[in-house]
């Protein structure tokens, strides 16, 4: 409920907003600095053995990553992330478009696919370990299957949500198929595509991480593991704040390279103009 | 002025499929014939629903007719069977439809010169060409700017050029200033006759606005209701260069309109 | 041209038929293709990385004769409707109780998106190392894992909950309560349901692969074992089970979808 009153002049207004939203942002620090201090308590009250505390985390992270640890540890897992999309989202972002014209495989293909993408495939991790010991191509392969099914489908909606209208008019304009599919089909379909690359991104590195708490000897979720069979929680904190980090960064660069790829896009809280 | 014939429709007709076991659909145009002269503005009125769009979509062979025949340049075009449809026939026929259909991912400039681009037609003079379009009418300096952030008058401007710049023999216009205030569209107006005037091309223009058929047309012809027919043809005397803002005042335009009025109901 | 037109339309529809037949065949062709498949693939890699179907097919006779494999079974579905249960009660309470506090919800809203990018699965070390090697970190992942998606549904869907609706509900003269109860709920319900076609598999595999790091029962601690004893065929049963037992629920939860949702207008472009 707003506690301050509503006002037409647009300069007041413009600094009731501001001072709302620095508020706000007051109320966040306070919660982090609340947050914090909790965790602190709770290692006094349990010991850090139990819990880690925040002064601990920090340090311990500061002395991983200047010794380089962190980082190798990390690198390991963002590249069986990396690998593993890359090998799952572009077969399964291309099979929509060679499929175009086919649609009868397509929809013989459309239970096994559906099937794929519900089952839960992180249920093969042993299976993959088995095949591929413990090494790197185990959790490459698990998420590239994981990200294949999600892909598939976003890329599958890019594809038919094409607007025949705009087929029609090109091919009017003396368009042949080749034309179409490049000048048309593929630049609509790439903003459903990126929402598959989006939401597989967190797949790829959960799935990375699952494998490697299974059965590995380096990676993030190696780290935590380790961490957590030595009793060292201030160990498992370090990596998963590491982890935590790593998807951020994925996000980011998902949403980086979305914004300049679909600089075209209309944003939705923008008013459509009518008339001149 | 003695013209041949560019286009001629005889005895078109056109019903929508209907689903199995049920009443035939009815005809939505029926034994519709005219012809469309070289070098001439055709207008074409008619109430809403009265076919205006099948029409021209057939005319531009992306849809199929139930019935009679089509000849551009005196050759036939196949327009019964859906799978020998060729759409916009050899880009001998533009289409500027009732949406602007501009392709959101590519910029003014990009779009107006998609179809040379898909003809394989891109070059210096036709770069050019697509620059003295884009500021013929008002476009310059919004070239590298998307669809998106265009109004709605710019984008109906960018996508009339677009048909204009490959210069096709004879050009469908779909109501394509319906949806705009009358201050652009009587600025679009001018606009279109100014570049009609430099090629003299061959236009249909289809509008449900008897004023713009009248302000833009050298001859008008009034479709009845379902099903569509030539219901009347209408010859416009009125001299060019005209004044599309004034073209009420002139002593011709009351009783054309009153003609034209009394055959549309 | 009517006779023309009459010929197109009985072409179309015996063309619309063959395509059934063609799909139909296909599919199934494709199933028995990709069994044939499996087992070539089988006799090929030899019984340590791949177990043969028939082998399989009467590992899960033997193990429902003898009843462990309805035990494994039992213990996941119990651990996955438990966590599921915690997961949702508070994936639902917590945005009715953040509705009356807007400006704690403000200044707490950017951790809880935060905390969405921490792998869940990530946390079961720890979980365990805290609470044991029984059910309870397997219910706090199973529990996380569903709490997340409801409570970003309902959160979402309370936040758009039409003001007008609860303004005249609020002239009308209803209690915050009522409000809460008969507004904002039937509001929010779709986005709800949806959560819960999410959440409800994700329960079951967050329930088999907590399994896997910890337990000594149920599929994922079944699929575990037999890999750690190099018994490829218990591991291609577990895991066929497992996915059939997903791929159920998800169908199920298709089905009733269908038959509760029926006559609402869904808006079939909600994403989540």
């Amino acid at each position: 409920m707003a506690t301050w009153p509503r006002t037409e002049d647009p300069i007041l207004a413009r600094l009731a907003r501001l001072a709302a939203s620095l508020r706000t942002r007051g109320d966040q620090v306070l919660v982090l600095v609340v947050l914090l201090a909790l965790w602190q308590g709770l290692s006094l009250v349990f010991g850090t053995y139990w819990v880690g505390s925040p002064w601990g985390v920090l340090m311990r992270l500061g002395k991983g990553v200047m010794s380089g640890e962190i980082l190798r540890h990390a690198s390991y897992t963002l590249l069986e992330a990396a690998a593993g999309f890359l090998i799952g989202a572009l077969p399964a972002a291309a099979l929509p478009f060679a499929l175009r014209r086919l649609p009868i495989v397509t929809a013989i293909l459309d239970p096994f696919m559906v099937g794929g993408y519900g089952a839960p495939k992180l249920a093969l991790a042993p299976l993959f370990i088995l095949w591929f010991g413990i090494g790197i191509e185990s959790k490459i392969a698990l998420v590239a299957i994981t990200v294949f099914f999600i892909v598939y489908f976003s890329a599958l909606a890019g594809v038919r949500a094409l607007d025949p209208r705009l087929v029609q008019m090109a091919q009017v304009m003396g368009a042949d198929e080749r034309d179409v599919a490049r000048h048309i089909v593929f630049p609509g379909a790439v903003p459903h595509i990126f929402t598959g690359f989006r939401i597989a991104m967190p797949y790829s590195i959960g799935g990375a991480v699952i494998a490697e708490l299974i059965s590995a000897n380096r990676g993030l979720g190696y780290l935590v593991q380790l961490s957590a069979m030595n009793f060292d929680t201030t160990g498992v904190f370090v990596a998963l704040v590491a982890t935590t980090c790593i998807v951020f960064l994925g996000n980011w660069s998902v949403n980086v390279i979305e914004r300049r790829l679909l600089r075209w896009r209309p944003r939705p809280d923008l008013d459509m103009q009518a008339g001149s | 002025m003695a013209a041949e014939a560019l286009l001629e429709v005889r005895s078109l007709s056109k019903r929508f499929g209907n689903r199995a076991g049920r009443e035939p659909s009815p005809w939505v145009i029926q034994e519709l014939s005219f012809v469309v002269n070289e070098g001439e503005f055709l207008t074409i009125v008619g109430p809403s629903g009265s076919g205006k769009t099948t029409l021209l979509n057939i005319l531009a062979q992306i849809d199929t007719a139930s019935g009679g025949e089509i000849c551009l340049q005196s050759h036939a075009a196949p327009i019964g069977n859906s799978k020998s449809l060729k759409p916009g026939l050899a880009c001998k026929i533009g289409y500027v439809t009732q949406e602007d259909n501009l392709l959101p991912w590519r910029t003014t400039l990009q779009n107006v010169l998609f179809p040379l681009t898909v003809q394989r037609r891109l070059n210096e003079d036709t770069r050019a060409r697509a620059q003295m379009l884009i500021r013929a009418v008002g476009l310059a300096g919004f070239e590298n700017h998307y669809p998106h952030e265009l109004s709605g008058g710019m984008r109906k401007r960018a996508s009339l050029i677009r048909t204009l710049v490959y210069d096709p023999p004879i050009i469908l216009m779909d109501e394509p200033f319906g949806a705009l205030d009358a201050q652009t569209r009587a600025q679009l107006q001018e606009d279109l006759l100014r570049l009609w005037n430099l090629g003299r091309k061959t236009i249909v223009f289809v509008t449900h606005d008897i004023v713009e058929a009248i302000a833009l047309g050298d001859r008008t012809l009034v479709l009845s209701r379902s099903p569509a027919r030539v219901a009347g043809e209408h010859r416009n005397s009125i001299p060019r260069p005209r004044d599309i803002r004034g073209i009420m005042i002139h002593p011709e335009f009351a009783p054309l309109y009153q003609r034209i009025r009394v055959q549309v109901q | 041209m009517t006779t023309h037109e009459s010929e197109l339309d009985r072409a179309e529809r015996s063309q619309v038929k063959w395509r059934k037949y063609a799909v139909t065949v296909g599919r199934i062709g494709l199933g028995v293709a990709l069994l044939v498949a499996w087992k070539v693939g089988a006799d090929a890699a030899g019984p340590l990385y791949a177990a043969d179907p028939i082998n399989v097919f009467q590992r899960i006779v033997s193990d429902s004769m003898s009843g462990s494999l309805l035990r494994h079974i039992t213990v996941t579905l119990r651990l996955s409707v438990e966590g599921f249960a915690i997961g949702c009660t508070f994936g639902v309470a917590l945005p009715f109780l953040l509705r009356r506090m807007p400006r704690l919800t403000r200044a707490v809203e950017p951790y809880i998106m935060a905390s969405v990018g921490v792998p869940k699965y990530a946390l079961v070390p720890l979980f365990i190392l805290w609470f044991g090697i029984d059910d309870a970190p397997k219910l706090w992942l199973v529990g996380l894992l569903v709490f997340y998606p409801v409570f970003i549904a309902v959160f979402a869907g309370i936040r758009n909950v039409d003001r007008n609706l609860i303004n005249m509900a609020r002239v009308a003269g209803a209690s915050e309560a009522m409000i809460s109860r008969e507004v904002i709920w039937n509001a929010l319900l779709p986005f709800f349901f949806t959560a819960l076609k999410i959440a409800l598999p994700r329960a079951v595999s967050a329930a088999i692969i907590g399994e896997f790091l910890v337990g000594n029962e149920g599929l994922g601690y079944m699929i575990e074992y037999s890999r750690q004893n190099f018994d490829t065929t218990g591991v291609f049963t577990g895991i066929l089970v497992a996915t059939a037992l997903v791929l159920v629920i998800n169908a199920a939860l298709v089905r009733l979808d269908r038959h509760f949702n029926a006559w609402r207008p869904i808006d079939r472009d909600m994403a989540l």
